[in-house]
């Protein structure tokens, strides 16, 4: 259930598409198999591979399956499934006197090992720089620099929708070109327009847009070898930045060539900030450090918060920035159950986006409001964007009145009948829905039908059955592959 | 077809919810003594640097985790990590210093002392490290030599420490979520969670180091912790490192005989040495073995300590409370339910209670006096017993007030043979039918 399930590049995606030997390549550097470890995992998968980090023999499939209560079959598979494809486990091949082993990988393990302990001298955790810090660098200057940063490339994407807008310095040249590369924009005749794929980008919650975007980034360099830029060398440079502190400075002189080259570009998307007076040092900002972000909710930047808040009595300084900064983060829309939508804010941004599929009637200093019309989420999908995005939208940014009231009551954050109703409303012109995949069939007897097709419900890739013509189609074909080999051998 | 008929209704509304935050609290018991005698299994440092990895695992789960440790030592219990800035206060036990010591543990960004920030290791990680182990050398520093005598560890202020941090931490975050409404309404946003119930966007558990005995005079306060954690669906997971602390409780037995005060309602009576060495080593495992029941948590007793890392990240290793459900947890085959009396603190295995208010003695209320309540469980143990006789029970109940007296104790039943073999129905007034039970009136109908 990621938010955005749309066109646009997911981390998982990208890094499933990776061959094995990538994987030992990031998995040397304890950082990356730390943070890979910690935004990729579902939480039993992490359970798992706490068990077997310290276990110095294989351990036996079967009695991993005694310790997961049978109802949770699906789970576990799935948690399997995810390990394998980032290849952090490895299967032994089953035989008649040895069970199926699975063990973890001989570099993840020995890093994640190396991460936890704390040995080592691989200094991938960031080299810190011993010179004093510019004084001018506060948390507080941090997030300034990295929201002005990222916001000018929304606002270069939104720009298109709304011309009424400021554009705000605009991004620099550089990164328009990846975002028209990337397929965000278009430009026909000198004026740039917005794409379905923009939308989808606009729509997406914050970490996810900073991984898409990075995404491009890496793919875009892959394919200019003037860069001199590796994807793998990128990847772990950014895994490395996500296990950073906030506020502190670092040291370039201790980075390689090619990373210190992508800096400038990191800086461009505000993920890092060099000083223009003491280029020998560099600045993590939220966006990189909060990479590794898994939680989506808002519970995680309220707990940020409330150890801010906690922390005020006892350190009076440097907790303000950190509110300030959940402030503007926090959600601010109200739906009620008659479609009306209120916005708690001046954001122009945030106004733009909201008039992708409301009609917007009237604008206060603080508040904004409108309505959800079956026009206005019509026009929204003819965009191209679709009716689960504006819902993971609005819950996303739902107002923390919304997640109380929901909280209190028991029911969903959004009023079902809004949720419905957008749905519907996207069914009135979408009648069909492709999935691009694999039709399996042709199976020699029913038993090896009905066991191929529940092991590919079980890892959840199936998407189409039919059970009286033996048929069956699924997203991804690779584990059923490896299923059908193993099966074979059996 | 799913798409069409829009049946997977509530999915994008309700999947807010990602993974949640946890707060593990290590307790760690420090008792000198216990230590020093598993030194050439496992030593204290050895241990610790396990618990830290644990910790960071802990830490790896998730950005938002959040991690604890406090020392139960011999006589207070101590924060180890948060640590507090300032010197620590003075009195420890006082119930009215309570709520200014909770406020003194700061959450982990204001810990001052990261002296050198390594590039191999997890900024949070090194700093953790480094102020448990400086909290650690200085609650060792200023142990003294009277310190070393007691064989047991504040285990019940530990917990309680553990409970109101986390108590505090879920409070803020809910306070945090719901901060607008709590400035309109301050009533509301109270009302809107329990307060003896964590937050819903956050889970916690608490993990027991133990080695050493549990004081049964503890029983009591160890029990009430225990159950506000369960109420609040904290589970409590245990290592109890066994071979040790029944070495060390036999060693130490004759220092703690002498130690304890003479007669009275509230003090431990001199006990026979055999049999309270025996008690008192199961004591430990006994009240931690339900604390883990209770709570749902698990309890591990390992046969070889030195391998605590594994028994930590195989056994108790958990991402979050999801995973929690999700896993079949380790058996502990019998749990010790043997609780210790009101009136001595000892463990009984049979005890007297009181009807009203379910105190447990340990001996028979001599002086039968009053008619209106009684105290009457059947039996006791011979043990107990015979060590008390000369020592004048209470006429009153200690918790309740309520006069206490002993019915037919000691009496051999009457058993009544039943007369009738065959089931006779009878129709009541309101028309149903109902069997006979042979007593006098009857139940009364709802």
């Amino acid at each position: 259930m990621s938010v955005g399930m749309g066109q646009s590049l997911q981390l998982a995606d990208y890094l499933e598409k990776l061959p094995g030997t990538t994987f030992r390549k990031l998995y040397q550097q304890p950082s990356s198999a730390f943070s890979i470890f910690r935004r990729m995992l579902p939480s039993l998968a992490k359970t798992f591979v706490m068990w077997m980090l310290y276990m110095s023999h294989p351990y036996k499939l079967e009695d991993l399956d005694a310790r997961v209560k049978p109802e949770f079959k699906q789970s576990r598979d799935h948690a399997l499934a995810v390990l394998r494809t980032l290849h952090m486990i490895q299967y032994s091949v089953p035989s008649k006197d040895r069970p199926q082993e699975i063990q973890l990988t001989t570099n993840f393990k020995r890093s994640m090992q190396l991460a936890l302990e704390g040995g080592g001298s691989h200094n991938s955790f960031g080299v810190p720089s011993d010179l004093p810090p510019p004084p001018e660098v506060t948390i507080a200057f941090l997030d300034e620099h990295a929201r002005q940063k990222f916001d000018a490339i929304l606002h270069y994407i939104v720009h298109s929708v709304a011309p009424g807008l400021i554009e705000a310095g605009g991004p620099k040249s550089s990164v328009k070109e990846l975002l028209l590369a990337g397929g965000m924009v278009r430009r026909q005749g000198g004026v740039t327009s917005i794409t379905q794929t923009g939308f989808t980008f606009l729509l997406q919650e914050k970490n996810a847009q900073v991984w898409t975007l990075l995404l491009l980034w890496i793919e875009a360099m892959e394919h200019s070898p003037a860069s001199g830029l590796e994807a793998t060398e990128m990847l772990s440079f950014l895994f490395l930045l996500a296990t950073l502190e906030l506020g502190k400075p670092y040291d370039t002189g201790a980075l390689t060539d090619q990373r210190r080259n992508m800096l400038p570009s990191l800086a461009d998307f505000g993920l890092v900030y060099v000083p223009q007076h003491k280029p020998q040092q560099y600045f993590p900002t939220r966006l990189a450090t909060d990479l590794t972000d898994t939680s989506r909710s808002i519970s995680t930047r309220s707990l940020g918060a409330a150890w801010a808040a906690a922390s005020a009595p006892a350190s009076g300084s440097g907790s303000g920035s950190g509110a300030e900064e959940e402030e503007a983060s926090r959600g601010k829309i109200i739906v009620e159950t008659n479609f009306r939508l209120y916005a708690y804010t001046q954001n122009v941004l945030q106004i733009a986006v909201l008039s992708l599929f409301c009609r917007m009637s009237a604008r206060f200093p603080d508040m904004v409001s409108g309505r959800l019309t079956r026009d206005s989420v019509r026009r929204a999908i003819t965009f191209g964007i679709t009716g689960d995005q504006i819902i993971s939208y609005l819950a996303a940014h739902a107002h923390p009145e919304m997640h109380a009231f929901a909280a209190a009551q028991a029911k969903p954050v959004l009023p079902p009948t809004v949720v419905d109703q957008i749905r519907l409303w996207q069914l009135e012109n979408e009648r069909m829905k492709t999935h691009s995949g694999f039709l399996f069939l042709d199976f020699v007897d029913e038993k090896e039908y009905v066991d191929i097709a529940s092991y590919a419900d079980e890892i959840g890739v199936l998407v189409w059955r039919n059970d009286r013509r033996r048929m069956f189609f699924a997203s991804k074909h690779e584990q059923i592959r490896d299923y059908l080999r193993l099966r074979k051998k059996a | 077809m799913n798409e069409v008929d829009a049946s997977e209704h509530y999915q994008g509304a309700t999947s807010t919810a990602g993974d949640t935050t946890s707060l593990c609290t290590v307790i760690i018991d420090t008792n000198p003594r216990a230590w020093a005698a598993m030194n050439d299994v496992l030593p204290l440092h050895k241990a610790v640097s396990n618990i830290l990895i644990f910790l960071n695992a802990n830490l790896a789960f998730n950005n938002s985790n959040q991690v604890a440790v406090i020392a139960s030592h011999t006589n207070r219990a101590v924060w180890l990590y948060p640590s507090r800035p300032d010197p620590p206060r003075p009195s420890h036990d006082g119930g009215s210093t309570e709520d200014i010591d909770m406020t003194d543990a700061p959450p982990a960004s204001t810990v001052p002392t990261r002296a050198t920030s390594s590039a191999n290791k997890y900024p949070q990680f090194a700093q953790i490290e480094t102020a448990v182990l400086a909290s650690l050398k200085k609650l060792l520093d200023e142990t003294t030599e009277p310190d070393l005598s007691c064989t047991t560890s504040q285990l019940s202020g530990a917990l309680t420490l553990a409970l109101a941090h986390i108590n505090k931490t879920s409070l803020a975050l809910a306070a945090n979520s719901l901060s607008d409404k709590a400035n309109s309404v301050p009533g509301a946003a109270a009302a809107s969670f329990s307060s003896s119930t964590i937050a819903p966007g956050m889970s916690a558990h608490i993990l027991v180091l133990s080695v050493s005995d549990a004081e049964p005079s503890q029983y009591i306060p160890t029990m009430n912790a225990v159950f506000a954690a369960a109420h609040a669906q904290i589970p409590i997971d245990v290592i109890a490192l066994s071979p040790a602390s029944v070495r060390s409780s036999n060693n130490n037995n004759n220092n703690n005989n002498n130690t304890s005060p003479p007669d009275g309602p509230d003090s431990r009576p001199p006990r026979p040495g055999s049999h309270a060495a025996n008690h008192s080593a199961s004591a430990t495992s006994s009240f931690l073995q339900q604390a883990a029941h209770i709570t749902n948590g698990i309890f591990l007793c390992p046969s070889t300590p030195r391998g605590l890392l594994s028994y930590l990240t195989f056994g108790l290793a958990c991402a979050d409370k999801t995973a929690r459900a999700a896993l079949v947890p380790p058996t502990h085959h019998s749990v010790d339910f043997r609780a210790a009396c009101f009136c001595h603190g000892r463990v009984v295995d049979t005890g007297f209670v009181c009807s009203v208010c379910l105190s447990i003695f340990c001996s028979v209320p001599t002086l039968a006096s009053g008619d209106n309540s009684t105290a009457n469980t059947p039996t006791t143990t011979t043990t107990t017993n015979t060590a008390t006789t000369s020592h004048t029970a209470p006429v009153e109940c200690l918790t309740c007030g309520t006069r206490l007296a002993l019915g037919s104790y000691g009496a051999r039943p009457a058993v009544v043979p039943r007369r009738r073999k065959k089931k006779k129905q009878r129709v009541l007034p309101n028309g149903s039918v109902r069997e006979e039970t042979g007593s006098a009136t009857a139940t009364p109908a709802r």
